[in-house]
């Protein structure tokens, strides 16, 4: 399947590598590539991986916008209560409309 | 939106049928001595299952989604890759995307053409 | 699954076939072509496919980590553009469509261990995974309980399956979730100096590569895992 080309209008990209984001926790639709245990989750963009459009906007309205993906890092101690070992992550990749910035 | 669920799968009997005569590759290499770890339409199947995402017809996600639930459920004693046939043609089914009858039709025809080679 | 090894061909070669057709075998027949006569697909895209499926396998993978560990400028090239790196082994991500297939698109990350780093792979939403460099994945990667425990349970679930990492290395789970695909890439066990690619590749075995197992001078083989089911069944997703 190829990505979509970046001839579209619009871009949503605001974030770059380093910042603080958290992953929005936005109603649950069927096509959702965002974990549940990722959503209120504050974590750090690590990567700028390529421009394409939602699954969820390609299944649904389809509005031909094309979102930044990005890999995220998080503590797994700030996803999981009681994760007994402090240096351990997880890393997810997200396109840009899932996250909103943090300000700390 | 809710997510459009399958649903409580319930059995299906072709496919029960099939199940029960145990032929699942894992029994039968042994039996013939032949050491390839898989059968040898897996390669097909996963064709199938590409094919099906790339025309849109069964988009992969839902197909693993669907194929969790059939192989947590209704196929948790078959291994694999029998188990991966048959969630994706009780999803085919559950779908109306094939009939139970069409495809016991053409399995007795294809069963026909293969053992008259 | 073991792997078949070069050195075993010629001994006894394998019998090809079983010598019964299963109802699996002709269920499969029947079904794709019902779907061909449906209209679901074409037969040329199910041949594509398949003929894709056929050429895959994870000696890919082995090669591209043997090549890096040998070759400084390599494992550069890799860790800049692994996906452009992989044709140089023979492995291009655009087969064969194009544009790759619909479930591995043509964006891959090699995720490197450090001493202190161990990474691990999974997909929690359907088990994505780097096909077109390691082949087929094992049922127990595609299994719920894979799945889901090992983003919340990581050192738990490597310990199941064989690998024990110690507190003070950190543990990173990569959820491959979209369109980015993963692979690990092992430290270089001791032992190995001097050795050829070709007996480094050996030691690369596909689990090395998910990131459960890790290369040894003598291991050559997976082992061969049962696949555990999830003790409940699928919840409807609830926010944690």
């Amino acid at each position: 399947m190829k990505d979509s080309d970046s001839n579209a209008s619009e871009t949503h990209a605001r974030f770059k590598v380093g910042d603080r984001v958290r992953v929005k926790n936005m109603p649950l639709m069927f096509y959702t590539r965002t974990q549940n245990y990722a959503r209120d989750i504050e974590g750090t963009i690590v990567e700028l991986t390529y421009k394409d459009l939602v699954p969820e906007d390609e299944a649904f309205n389809f509005d031909g916008v094309l979102d930044q993906y990005y890999i995220i890092r998080f503590r797994q101690k700030d996803i999981w209560e009681e994760y007994p070992f402090e240096n351990d992550t997880l890393q997810t990749e997200s396109p840009d409309r899932w996250l909103e910035p943090v300000s700390h | 939106m809710n997510a459009k669920s399958d649903g409580d799968y319930a059995r299906v009997r072709l496919l029960e049928e099939i199940r029960s005569q145990g032929k699942e590759w894992e029994v039968l290499a042994p039996l013939y001595g032949v050491t390839n770890p898989d059968p040898p339409w897996k390669t097909s199947l996963v064709g199938i299952c590409e094919s099906l995402s790339d025309s849109g017809a069964l988009p992969s996600l839902e197909r693993r989604h669907a194929e969790d639930e059939l192989k947590d459920s209704v196929y948790g004693e078959v291994p694999s890759p029998e188990s991966d046939l048959l969630a994706l043609v009780h999803i085919l089914l559950s779908r109306s995307l094939v009939t139970e009858d069409d495809l016991a039709n053409r399995m007795r025809a294809v069963r026909a053409r293969v053992e008259a080679v | 699954m073991t792997e078949q090894h070069t050195h075993t061909l010629g001994m006894h070669p394998p019998a090809p076939q079983v010598d019964e057709v299963s109802d699996y075998e002709i269920l499969e027949i029947a079904v794709r072509e019902l779907a061909i006569e449906h209209g679901l697909f074409t037969a040329e895209d199910h041949r594509r496919f398949t003929e894709w499926a056929e050429r895959i396998g994870p000696t890919g993978g082995s090669r591209l980590i043997a090549k890096a560990w040998t070759d400084p400028a390599f494992k550069k090239r890799v860790m800049d553009n692994a996906t452009e790196a992989c044709k140089e082994i023979g492995i291009d991500w655009s087969e064969p469509t194009g544009f790759g297939t619909p479930s591995d698109y043509m964006n891959l990350r090699v995720l490197e261990n450090t001493p202190k780093l161990h990474h691990v792979i999974v997909c929690t939403l359907c088990s994505c995974y780097p096909r077109p460099l390691l082949g087929m994945s094992p049922e127990w990667y595609r299994s719920t309980n894979y799945r889901r425990r090992l983003v919340r349970w990581p050192r738990e679930v490597l310990a199941e399956l064989g690998l024990i990492v110690p507190p003070d290395v950190e543990v990173r789970v990569e959820d491959s979730n979209q369109k980015c695909r993963f692979m690990v890439m092992p430290m270089r066990p001791e032992g190995t100096d001097n050795w050829s690619e070709e007996q480094l590749a050996e030691i690369v075995t596909r689990d090395c590569m998910i990131g459960v197992a890790m290369p040894k001078a003598g291991r050559t083989e997976d082992i061969r895992r049962p696949v555990h089911k999830a003790r409940r069944p699928p919840q409807p997703a609830t926010v944690q």
